[in-house]
């Protein structure tokens, strides 16, 4: 029924209902959830005066009813909720005289806590939240689930699959955005609406936080993204603050006006949030009463996101960072064995300080966990960068739960033109959304001709279509073969590109440097055939942003073809450039030990590089890095050298050991087994540079850290502590009501693993505190807790 | 030299220590990058004061046990009730520094506490120019955490500002704000200046 009308009729949700329990005597503080069991009258009372005024869509009164809040036990969850969606349903029964449609929506708000990375609640935790919510709720007889005030996106991702798979229920969802068009977790209005599209939500738009004025801009940026119904619920303006709190000042005449203008801006379901009143609603009602929507037209943008910036595929070229592939690469093959994630996260920031747009992800190792690997990576890429990622993977599993639990609304590598290969992606993509790359080859192969490859696109479009998958969201990859081998590759594949993107109006890309495999030189071959590529019709290239070749090309093509306005891109990277026969080659006296000491990173590495021509790997360590490190180290001690310089000196020494690493790798040449510590901040705490400071000493000195982060739960760090067989773990607390947690690990490490040594440190902890808690070591900074490793794995405090 | 900056060097644990070049050349090139993440949210009430026997204070609907906060507000018939946050987009420049380069991560820290206390200031300030009466002054601020005041309010303090919905600010289990650049505190208001 909502369904069928949805975008036909105006719909009319309701107004306020904090606002009006608080000038009922609501104290701050108190949950408005309570007044279900504790004056249900009153709560009655408020949803019929809105069905009075005319509303077509009620909210119950279970906005922050969750288990989070709800665990004290004093009130039942299920009870809060069944009452709240029957409440509405009286209300109706009592207000809707206007004989209007009437539906009672059960409301769902935030949880009240940040997601991790960053927060402390994990993302299936949010989902199960969610769901005992929506089970409650469909069981009592809403009519659908309004999901609002959502300030993240991947906390909307959970309530939206949890309300989809836990329900046969219309899913509407609600974001808040401030002035400048953000969420408060920094996703901008084409990143929600293109996540929220992909989700398949039946309806989407905006609440709270702004007045009906400001919201006018918004709305005409999600009409440019998506052709579904959009919902707009203001504030009774922009909140302002006096001594008594938040209040809004903008009066039922003046919303009426203004939502008026919305509503002929083409928004479909309107109402009020903070701060409106039945007169809000009723005056808009009258003002809006007649006005049918126009109907949404599909603007056919490719939009991927993460939970920044949403990156359009569009017109001017994206470029997909290509490194994060193990496919040729030691050392990254090395990390992700040895699940080294740090190395892979500095890929992902170099590349897009190079300036990717989007980051492939792959991960496929043949002794490695796929699906776990993926998850992990895409969980501490999402903690660091906010590029939307491409999933680049062929297994099922690994994509799904891959989708799942990614931030954003992904690009995903790839479909085909097999009828397999379609039958399994395709339903992926209709179920968590995303823009997929599909290659042009099928059960035949890689058709010779352009005619061929248009053909089985032609095919993939069709295919998606049965999936209600708009052909927006595919993206062409009309392949690349080496010219070594087949001479009119080249001239083929851009042919393709042409037809595919003039005569079926989808957005393209390639692989680039497949080009030229098996030729010398191959970045000339790369770079122009790259521009060429991008002349053709290509959307987005995969390729490696840190070649300064492919760069040239792109920004060149970019300044060429006007998408750089003003040349401005190109003169901020390429203005400052000294001329070539200006070059002064860099470091050619400075030694190790002093770029080191001086905390230069760029000369420690330059310097490292000229060294290892003469001397091997571990010699440069012996000789060079550790008397440095040593002295800066010792320097420290007696308070001549503070942390910033002590770290510099670090980071300095890190970048020599990555050339030394890279060139390790390369000779296999297996270092010694190192001496291994777990480091960890414990459950509760997320407060983890203190932990991150020591790591980087620790590695420095050539201990093997296996870093856990934060927020870690005693049993895995007992489980780590048995995988990795590790004599020594390093905790961190900053608070003491996380000293609690600490206190709990080094319990069940004495239990689980009698001979595994504790060293501690944090704000809070002193010796005494350490005794207290039964730590073997107190470390009061860094250095004493290498120094403490030192020791322990010399024997001498074993 | 800048307050900020100044700030932001005694957090780095310099003392009376010249500080080197490099590093204050990375003081000013984090503050410019702080600024470009940095969205500063408040929200504040103001609530009456109520002492109901020897260590227990009542603030609005907030009873807490703390002989210090008793202390602090002594002569104070009403308390500022704050919340500021620097935004949940500081943690993730953190975070990315904690991955590339610590000493600059380490200095970021510095910076954005320097940066916190900054609008914590200021906010006072506003809050302070509002006074109803000119002969009205305030405390220091005094947040959970400090002496024998349980962090444990944090949670109570954040229900009460509505302070996830209205500024993003929120708490882990552990009663750490989240955002971590972010204050909770009271401030005391008298209605006279002391004598």
């Amino acid at each position: 029924m909502l369904r069928e009308c949805l975008g036909k009729e105006l719909l009319f949700f309701d107004g306020a209902m904090g606002t009006l329990l608080q000038d009922q005597g609501l104290n701050a503080g108190e949950y408005p959830e309570n007044w279900n069991i504790t004056r249900p009258e009153d709560v009655i009372e408020i949803h019929r005066k809105y069905f009075e005024a005319g509303s077509n869509i009620v909210l119950s009164n279970t906005f922050g009813a969750n288990r989070l809040k709800y665990a004290d036990g004093i009130y039942e969850l299920k009870e809060i909720i069944s009452k709240g969606v029957a409440y509405v349903k009286e209300g109706a029964r009592l207000g809707a005289a206007r004989g209007q449609k009437a539906y009672a929506a059960l409301d769902i708000g935030p949880t009240g806590q940040l997601l991790k990375p960053l927060g402390s609640l994990s993302f299936e935790e949010a989902y199960d939240i969610f769901k005992e919510v929506v089970i409650y709720g469909e069981a009592a007889g809403a009519d659908l689930i309004h999901i609002e005030t959502m300030s993240d996106t991947y906390e909307v991702k959970a309530a939206v699959l949890a309300a989809k798979e836990n329900s046969s229920l219309p899913v509407f969802a609600t974001m808040m955005f401030d002035e400048k068009g953000k969420l408060l977790t920094g996703g901008d209005v084409a990143s929600a609406m293109a996540l929220l599209e992909g989700l398949r939500v039946d309806a989407l738009g905006i609440n709270c936080g702004l007045g009906p004025v400001q919201m006018i801009s918004i709305l005409e940026e999600i009409k440019a993204c998506t052709a579904l119904p959009v919902i707009i619920n203001p504030n009774a303006g922009l909140p302002k603050q006096n001594e008594k709190g938040t209040y809004y000042d903008v009066d039922p005449d003046e919303f009426a006006q203004a939502m008026k203008q919305i509503a002929g801006k083409g928004a479909a379901v309107i109402g009020g949030c903070c701060g409106t009143t039945p007169a809000h609603i009723e005056k808009m009602i009258a003002a809006c009463r007649d006005i049918i929507p126009e109907k949404g037209i599909e603007p056919g943008r490719t939009l991927v996101s993460a939970y920044g910036a949403a990156v359009e595929i569009g017109d001017q070229p994206v470029i997909i960072g290509e490194r994060i592939n193990p496919t040729g690469k030691s050392r990254l093959k090395q990390a992700l064995k040895e699940k080294k994630l740090d190395y892979i996260l500095r890929e992902a920031i170099t590349q897009q300080d190079s300036g990717a747009h989007i980051l492939d992800v792959n991960v496929g190792l043949p002794d490695i966990d796929e699906s776990e690997m993926m998850q992990e990576v895409i969980r501490s890429v999402q903690g660091i960068t906010s590029l939307p990622l491409q999933i680049d993977t062929a297994d099922t599993v690994t994509l799904e739960k891959a989708m799942r639990i990614y931030n954003g609304k992904p690009m995903v590598n790839s479909v085909n033109g097999k009828q397999e290969s379609m039958d399994t992606v395709f339903p992926l993509i209709k179920k968590y959304g995303g823009v997929v790359v599909a290659l042009t080859l099928d059960e035949q192969g890689i058709p010779e001709t352009a005619a061929g490859r248009m053909a089985i696109t032609e095919k993939i479009i069709k295919e998606a279509a049965r999936y209600g998958i708009d052909k927006k969201n595919l993206v062409i990859d009309v392949l690349a073969m080496t010219i070594s081998s087949e001479p009119d590759s080249a001239k083929v594949t851009l042919q393709a590109l042409r037809s595919v993107r003039e005569e079926l109006g989808v957005r393209t890309v390639l692989g680039v440097s497949n080009i030229s495999f098996g030729l010398p030189s191959r970045p000339v071959i790369n770079a122009n055939f790259f521009t060429m590529a991008m002349q053709n019709g290509l959307s987005a290239g995969i390729i490696n942003p840190s070649s300064e070749e492919m760069m040239k090309s792109y920004y060149g093509f970019c300044a060429l073809m006007n998408y750089d306005s003003n040349c401005e891109e190109y003169i901020r990277i390429y203005g400052q450039q000294p001329a070539a026969d200006q070059l002064v080659p860099k470091a050619v006296e400075k030694s190790l030990y002093a770029a080191i000491e001086k905390g230069l990173r760029e000369e420690a590495a330059q310097i490292t590089a000229e060294l290892l021509k003469e001397e091997k790997p571990l010699d440069i360590i012996d000789t060079h890095l550790i008397p440095s490190l040593d002295a800066v180290g010792q320097g420290f001690e007696k308070g001549t050298v503070f942390l910033p310089q002590l770290l510099m000196s670090a980071e300095a020494a890190k970048s020599a050991f990555e050339i030394l690493k890279g060139e390790m790798a390369k000779a296999e040449q297996s270092q010694e087994m190192k001496d291994r510590i777990i480091l960890a901040t414990v459950k509760g705490d997320i407060h983890d540079i203190g932990k991150n400071i020591v790591k980087v000493l620790l590695e420095n000195y050539g201990f093997e850290v296996i870093d856990l982060g934060k927020d870690v739960e005693p049993e895995i760090i007992l489980q780590a502590v048995e995988t990795h067989r590790a004599e020594l773990v390093g905790l961190s607390a900053l608070m003491t009501t996380t000293v609690v947690s600490m206190e709990d690990t080094i319990r069940l490490l004495r239990k689980e693993a009698p001979g595994c040594k504790v060293m501690v440190g944090g704000a809070v902890l002193n010796q005494e505190y350490a005794d207290m808690i039964d730590a073997d070591f107190y470390g009061k900074d860094a250095m004493q807790s290498v120094h403490y490793a030192q020791d322990f794995f010399n024997g001498n405090n074993k | 030299m800048d307050f900020r900056i100044r700030e932001t060097i005694r957090y780095l644990g310099y003392g009376k220590h010249a500080v080197d070049e490099q590093t204050c050349r990375l003081i000013a090139e984090s503050f410019e990058d702080l600024e470009l993440v940095v969205r500063e949210r408040f929200i504040y009430r103001i609530f009456a004061i109520e002492h109901c026997g020897e260590y227990q204070i009542r603030i609005g609907t907030i009873e807490m046990k703390s002989k210090y906060l008793i202390k602090n507000m002594m002569g104070c018939s009403k308390a500022v009730l704050f919340g500021a946050t620097l935004g949940i987009e500081v943690d993730r420049l953190l975070q990315k520094l904690a991955v590339t380069d610590m000493a600059k991560a380490v200095i970021m820290q510095a910076c954005a506490a320097a940066r916190m206390e900054e609008l914590c200031d200021r906010m006072e300030a506003e809050i302070k120019a509002e006074l109803p009466k000119p002969e009205q002054t305030m405390r220091p601020r005094f947040s959970p955490g400090y002496g024998d005041l349980s962090i444990e309010y944090q949670k109570e303090i954040l229900r009460v500002l509505d302070a996830s919905k209205k500024i993003g600010l929120t708490m882990t289990r552990g009663c750490m704000l989240s955002p971590t650049k972010s204050v909770t505190a009271f401030i005391g208001i008298k209605d006279q200046k002391d004598i």
